[in-house]
């Protein structure tokens, strides 16, 4: 992410170790597979990623010290950073922060935010070859400026699965290093995956259905809807921290007022993709401005 | 539950109105709930400390709506909110 607002260094790798202490928070991914934990410590939080890493995180979200599992390769752990902890400590650091893709059309941006598996990184790379730059494929920052929200660039990569990438991007595209905690390839920005990488205000933003439309279905939310959906897809380091997550109620609720967004489901189907690019730039395109 | 009844709001549960609309958050459970414009003015009246009774007292003068219908419609929704712990009832 462009922000230089919080500092990451690294320790020497060490395995981790049991903790005496109850998580006060965990995420598990879709199969219950343990995938981070959240630990306090005395001068901060622990964010612990089972056989990857440990995240020392300052009480105030400004600093990271990283210590990675041996054997873990610095591909892994920059993105780890990028993707999950920095975007847990511009929480804390009172940031609006989302699980969420943008692209670049019309020179605004238009987001995709979802569950896992909704299809937020595929719509950012069918975009992305399609002369829509993307500008992140997942942790979404908006900052108020100027009576809009500036979409932030991220990372200039994207993570696919192989039939998404076999099908958007050919099999003669340079992949970036392998994760270790993930089958999706990566691949790096460039003249075929273009990246947007200045701010670019937010037009609107598509969260995404469960594929159960048998065609593209735009649907606008309702206020309440929207601010909903956005605190649903929001990333909050201390889920306990009842005044910072009152401070993240008010500015979901601005923003969920400042505009109109949208329910969006379509087929899961590849040779509806070039259709539902079609429909979501001419809706995006027309947008009415403001709620 | 019944008409005579009266409600407090739990000091874990904050609102926000957002367009025409009201937005509730437990900040304990993370549960979100949103309520139209009807609802949200059943939930101000709460806040006010009124029974039921007088929720509907208010809401018979300011809505198209028969008395029956509507003490009918306010309970279910305070029931609604009650399990969601987003009221409780006052003891």
């Amino acid at each position: 992410m462009r922000q230089v607002e919080v500092s990451l260094t690294g320790d020497a790798a060490r395995f981790q170790q049991a903790r005496a202490a109850e998580p006060f928070h965990h995420w598990d991914l879709p199969d219950g597979t343990p995938w981070a934990r959240f630990y306090r410590t005395a001068t901060g939080y622990l964010l612990s990623f089972p056989d990857l890493a440990d995240f020392e995180v300052s009480a105030d979200g400004r600093r990271v010290t990283c210590v990675p599992v041996p054997g873990i390769s610095d591909a892994t752990i920059e993105h780890l950073y990028l993707n999950q902890v920095l975007p847990l400590a511009l929480s804390k650091r009172g940031k609006l922060v989302f699980h969420g893709s943008a692209v670049e059309i019309g020179g605004g941006a238009i987001a995709f935010l979802g569950e896992s598996c909704r299809g937020k990184s595929t719509l950012a790379a069918a975009f992305a070859v399609n002369s829509h730059r993307f500008l992140t494929d997942d942790g979404l920052v908006l900052e108020p400026a100027g009576g809009v929200y500036q979409a932030l660039p991220s990372h200039p990569s994207l993570r696919l699965w192989e039939d998404s990438h076999e099908k958007l991007l050919g099999s003669d595209i340079e992949m970036a290093p392998s994760l270790a905690y993930t089958s999706k390839a990566r691949f790096l920005a460039g003249s075929r995956l273009t990246h947007c990488d200045a701010p670019r205000p937010l037009r609107t933003a598509y969260f995404l259905g469960d594929g159960s439309a048998p065609e593209v279905t735009v649907r606008p939310l309702t206020a309440a809807e929207t601010m909903i959906a956005w605190a649903k897809h929001s990333f909050l380091l201390d889920v306990e921290d009842r005044a910072l997550i009152g401070t993240h109620f008010d500015r979901i609720a601005t923003l969920a007022n400042s505009m109109i967004c949208y329910e969006l489901d379509y087929p899961r189907r590849f040779d509806e993709l070039d259709r539902l690019l079609a429909a979501v730039t001419a809706h995006a395109t027309n947008l009415s401005a403001v709620r | 539950m019944n008409l005579d009844s009266a409600f407090d709001i739990p000091p874990e549960v904050s609102a926000r109105k957002v367009g025409e609309e009201l937005v509730m958050l437990d900040l304990v459970s993370g549960t979100y709930f949103g309520l139209d414009p009807v609802g949200m003015r059943l939930w101000e009246l709460l806040q006010e400390g009124k029974s039921l009774r007088q929720v509907c007292d208010t809401m018979i003068e300011e809505f198209d709506v028969s008395r029956d219908v509507l003490e009918q419609d306010v309970l279910a929704l305070v029931r609604d909110l009650v399990d969601k712990k987003l009221v409780s009832p006052r003891p």
